[in-house]
């Protein structure tokens, strides 16, 4: 999805980034978001037992029998189970990525701190209407892993595991997926918050184990402006925040192949989440976070019209 | 420009440190954080600016910081400022300096010290000035340079051994401070052809031994060119242990005993001579304790004390005299009973006890001739007073105590005075108010423990008005501010004047604890009872037993006879031994020992003259050659000395670094704001 320039949306009336990293509390960063974007509920897709009349359902033999319309038989004969429909409503993991990559801000702040605002404003906007909420942060490996809750406390411990700064070294997405896709067994909402600068190859697989686990996913791509520009006046010895590595780098000359290739490695993983029936949105961090939450929403609008299909082994071309 | 320590330029060879580091700053300029660079490639910088230098001035400044460093400590100095040239010097000025304290008549360490000096003597060639000292507890002149100079060239060194010939060790101790400075101030400014001296050589002979004084040479101005060679003789000489008799307070005798460091023994025998029984003392290497000496045998005043167990035997003996006891007599100027407790005789006769030290006899109505203090109790006849203040003027002490209004024409003929006037002063009782702690009657009472005089009531005393004339002193006065005490000179003497007496009608002050000190401060103050020391050092002058009179007979350990006249000291005491000093009838003895000091003979450290400033040079036996190199160093270091560019050099080195702080701060500010935000 195409960011807007950060200074337009910032005239158009939403909170400037640069103006909310600067409150240092994360929880209040997240309120601030929030407010104004309560939306109403979602539609469960679940049916459970509850006290609200969906459908009947034929009896088959062997199901248990608490639930037979006794009325319905004395009426018509017919052995019938009511359906009413789920309260339990959505169950959201939100998966934050905290390698050290994440620590890179050309702005005031850096991308993990924009990352984690995010996850913090999905976190107490999907609270603030009754939903679960559990989080995974991640690096090479997954760090903290709170299973989806909505209990009071739970979303305090969000915040305090959110606020904890990035210490991983390497991004590796295949070990904190598949970790991901042991540990959420029900189904429910994935979103995977992340600057995804990792090789692609293992992405495919393990985000398909976790559509094939019927979780709904989203997936935001956090960059820096200047990561998509490469605007450096001069030559430099670069180096790389998670490897420790040098590299001496004219950026007159090394400009057009990065963003060839960083446009190259966008345009795979959007391949992979259009394959396997998902959004994608890539954030810039210049960008107001209502604008991010507002992609969720929508994508979470579109979801009754995304055909899920299964995954036909996409290529990033 | 030449350089002290030359090999301290190689430092500036550390330049090639900055110039490394400002090109090797250039190809590792700035490293700017990236989130991943697994979309870049590395590409080579350009080649041609890795050699390229930056900063020129910071890197110019950072140089001359390391080469003013390197040039500091090279010393560098201007030759043209040394004033003394070896080419065109004369002869060199040599001073023999030779111990001859009491420790160096150690065994076989006299006569080595002798001959060391007559070698030096022998060397010295007929361009050099030669001098030659002595020293124990004074320096003394055996040849000066003037003499050196006047005798024939061929026969000076003849004759100056021939004076070393005749010089034996003394019993004195060392004053090896006093000799260095004062043999240091003989060297002549020129030679007698007016050209500078070649070189200053002051050979010190001695065995230096830990006990020498090393007075005045901390901080001493050593003239220009003056190197001390020392020539330390009597090193394979034994440990040693000395002992030294002190001054008795009491009746038994204290003896400080010490052991050298360099002892191997810690035993020791300590018995009068001629007494077979005596006491075993326990002393470890390098101390000094006191013990109680052995007793005197009955009806000797005097005797030797001889320490058995040491190996050194020229410091094994002290000398005891004991002290006289001084007749002391008090004239008592009054008619009153001895035995009537409310007069003041009563009290007198019993306030001076007998000491060990003197012996006080107080004489009522006696003769003031050869009295050393007066009472006077009450009002005299003209004629007496005329006498007493007579006696007063001659140097005497008197105490008046004012009775009454009928003591006012005796308090005014003492002084000498046209009226005085004594009145009764009212009221029921004083006491003291302000006590003058400073002055030596109420000196050792100026503690806590003993400065109240509050008990102490006065039911009567007397007022009167101290002329101003008169210089008084007022250590004690009542609450009413009238004198308690007055102390006012009279000739060469003086008159202490009483407020108030002691018998039980005026005070109770003869019923205080503090009567009897404050009458025998009184006597010792008036000097009357001065105890007279009996043990001395050698060196030290002994004072004469008696002040006026005829001739003092004065007889020697060795059996001279001195005659002086009486209050003359005597300083012949350079012998130990036991002095006897014949007055008329009376013989009095005086014990002069050895100092202590000198039997500490464990060997001086050998960097301790040097750490006090004395600018030794090399010790004998170098070759002509090595001398003469070593006197153009020690010019060449005299000179940058005096200079000192080294400090303008630091100087120079802190302004360039406080300029290279301030431009690098100044770059570096400026490649940051340059420098794009990360």
């Amino acid at each position: 999805m195409p960011a807007a320039p950060p200074a337009r949306l910032s005239e158009a009336g939403f909170v400037d980034p640069k103006a909310l990293m600067a409150i240092r509390n994360l929880e209040l960063r997240a309120r601030v978001v929030v407010e104004g974007f309560w939306n109403g509920l979602h539609r469960s897709p679940y049916h459970g037992f509850s006290v609200e009349f969906t459908e009947y359902r034929p009896y088959s033999p062997g199901e248990d029998t608490r639930y037979l319309d006794w009325r319905l038989y004395a009426r018509s004969d017919r052995y019938y189970v009511k359906r009413f429909e789920d309260e339990t409503n959505l169950r959201c993991h939100l998966l934050v990525d905290q390698s050290r990559s994440m620590g890179y801000g050309s702005l005031t702040y850096s991308k993990s701190d924009y990352a984690r605002t995010f996850a913090a404003t999905l976190a107490w906007f999907l609270h603030d209407q009754g939903d679960a909420v559990g989080l995974f942060t991640f690096d090479e490996r997954v760090r903290d892993y709170f299973p989806p809750r909505h209990r009071q406390g739970h979303l305090r411990q969000l915040m305090l595991a959110l606020e904890r700064e990035p210490e991983g070294r390497a991004t590796h997405l295949g070990q904190p997926l598949r970790r991901a896709a042991e540990l959420a067994r029900k189904r429910g909402l994935i979103v995977l918050i992340s600057d995804l600068l990792a090789p692609v190859d293992e992405l495919e697989r393990h985000l398909a184990r976790l559509v094939a686990a019927g979780h709904e996913l989203v997936v935001f791509q956090v960059l820096d402006p200047n990561e998509l520009a490469f605007d450096f006046p001069r030559a430099a010895l670069f180096q790389d925040m998670e490897s420790r590595q040098d590299y001496f780098i004219d950026p007159g000359v090394a400009r057009a192949e990065y963003q060839r290739q960083l446009n190259d490695h966008a345009a795979a993983v959007e391949a992979i989440c259009r394959n396997l029936g998902f959004a994608f949105h890539r954030v810039l961090t210049g960008r107001p976070l209502e604008l991010a939450l507002l992609d969720f929403l929508r994508s979470r609008a579109r979801r009754g019209k995304l055909i899920r299909r299964r995954p036909q082994r996409a290529s990033p071309s | 420009m030449n350089f002290l320590t030359p090999w301290f330029l190689l430092g500036a060879l550390a330049v090639a440190g900055p110039i490394l580091f400002h090109l090797i700053r250039r190809a590792a300029r700035e490293r700017l954080p990236f989130s991943s660079l697994m979309f870049l490639k590395p590409a080579p910088p350009r080649a041609t600016r890795r050699r390229k230098l930056e900063h020129l001035l910071l890197l110019l400044l950072r140089c001359l910081c390391l080469v003013a460093l390197a040039a500091a400590f090279a010393r560098p100095f201007l030759a043209g400022d040394n004033s003394l040239p070896v080419a065109t010097a004369a002869g060199r000025q040599l001073i023999v300096l030779l111990d001859t304290s009491a420790s160096m008549r150690r065994g076989g360490v006299w006569e080595e010290a002798r001959a060391v000096a007559e070698k030096y003597i022998g060397q010295a060639g007929a361009a050099d000035q030669v001098a030659v000292l002595t020293f124990d507890r004074q320096p003394r002149t055996l040849a000066a340079f003037a003499e050196w100079a006047a005798w024939p060239v061929d026969e000076r060194a003849a004759l100056a051994r021939q004076r070393l010939a005749s010089v034996s060790p003394s019993w004195m101790g060392t004053a090896l401070g006093l000799a260095l400075t004062t043999a240091a101030e003989q060297f002549p400014g020129t030679s007698p052809d007016g050209k500078p001296p070649e070189r200053r050589d002051l050979v010190l002979i001695s065995d230096l031994q830990e006990g020498a004084r090393l007075d005045g040479l901390q901080g001493h101005d050593w003239p220009v060119g003056v190197r001390v060679r020392i020539e330390r003789v009597g090193q394979k000489q034994p440990a040693n242990a000395g002992l030294e008799i002190l001054d008795p307070a009491d009746n038994s005798i204290h003896v400080r005993v010490t052991n050298s460091r360099d002892s191997k023994r810690d035993k020791f025998h300590l018995a009068w001579a001629g007494v077979n029984t005596g006491v075993d003392v326990y002393l470890p290497p390098g101390e000094t304790r006191t013990f109680t000496a052995p007793k005197l045998p009955a009806g000797m005043t005097s005797g030797v004390l001889q320490l058995s167990g040491g190996e050194g035997n020229f410091d094994n003996l002290s000398y005891y005299a004991a002290r006289e006891v001084q007749p002391v007599k008090v004239s008592y100027l009054g008619p009153d009973s001895t035995n009537d407790p409310a007069q003041l005789l009563y009290y007198v006769q019993r306030v001076f006890p007998a000491t060990v030290r003197r012996t006080v006899q107080v004489a009522p109505g006696g003769p003031l001739n050869d009295a050393a203090f007066a009472v006077i109790p009450g009002p005299l006849t003209p004629d007496q007073s005329a006498t007493v203040r007579e006696w007063l003027k001659g140097g005497k002490c008197a105490l008046l105590v004012l009775s009454g209004a009928s003591s006012g024409p005796t308090l005014s003929a003492l002084l000498g005075l046209e009226e005085v006037s004594v009145t009764e002063a009212a009221g029921e009782y004083a006491l003291l108010g302000e006590i003058d702690f400073k002055h030596p009657i109420f000196a050792p009472f100026d503690d806590p423990r003993f400065s109240d005089f509050t008990h102490i009531h006065f039911w009567k005393h007397r007022r009167w008005e101290i002329p101003p004339s008169l210089q008084a002193r007022v250590p004690a006065r009542f609450d009413d501010g009238s004198p308690m005490l007055a102390q006012i000179p009279v000739g060469k003497g003086f008159l202490l004047v009483l407020a108030s007496g002691w018998t039980p009608a005026d005070s109770q002050l003869a019923v205080s604890s503090k009567f009897p000190p404050l009458m025998e401060r009184m006597l010792d103050w008036s000097g009357a009872g001065t105890p007279a020391r009996a043990q001395f050092r050698t060196g030290e002058a002994i004072p004469s037993p008696v002040s006026s009179g005829g001739e003092v007979q004065w007889q020697k350990p060795d059996g001279k006879q001195v005659a002086l006249p009486a209050g003359a000291d005597f300083v012949e005491t350079d012998l130990p031994g036991i002095y006897s000093a014949l007055d008329g009838k009376v013989a009095r003895r005086f014990a002069v020992n050895l100092p202590l000091e000198e039997s500490r003979t464990a060997p001086l450290p050998q960097d301790e003259l040097g750490r006090l400033g004395v600018p030794l040079g090399p010790v004998g036996g170098q070759s002509r050659v090595e001398s003469r190199a070593y006197l153009r160093h020690a010019q060449d270091a005299e000179v940058e000395g005096r200079q000192k560019i080294w400090r303008w050099l630091i100087v120079a080195a802190l302004a360039i670094t406080f300029g290279e702080v301030i431009l690098g701060g100044w770059l570096a500010r400026r490649l940051a704001a340059a420098a794009p935000t990360p």
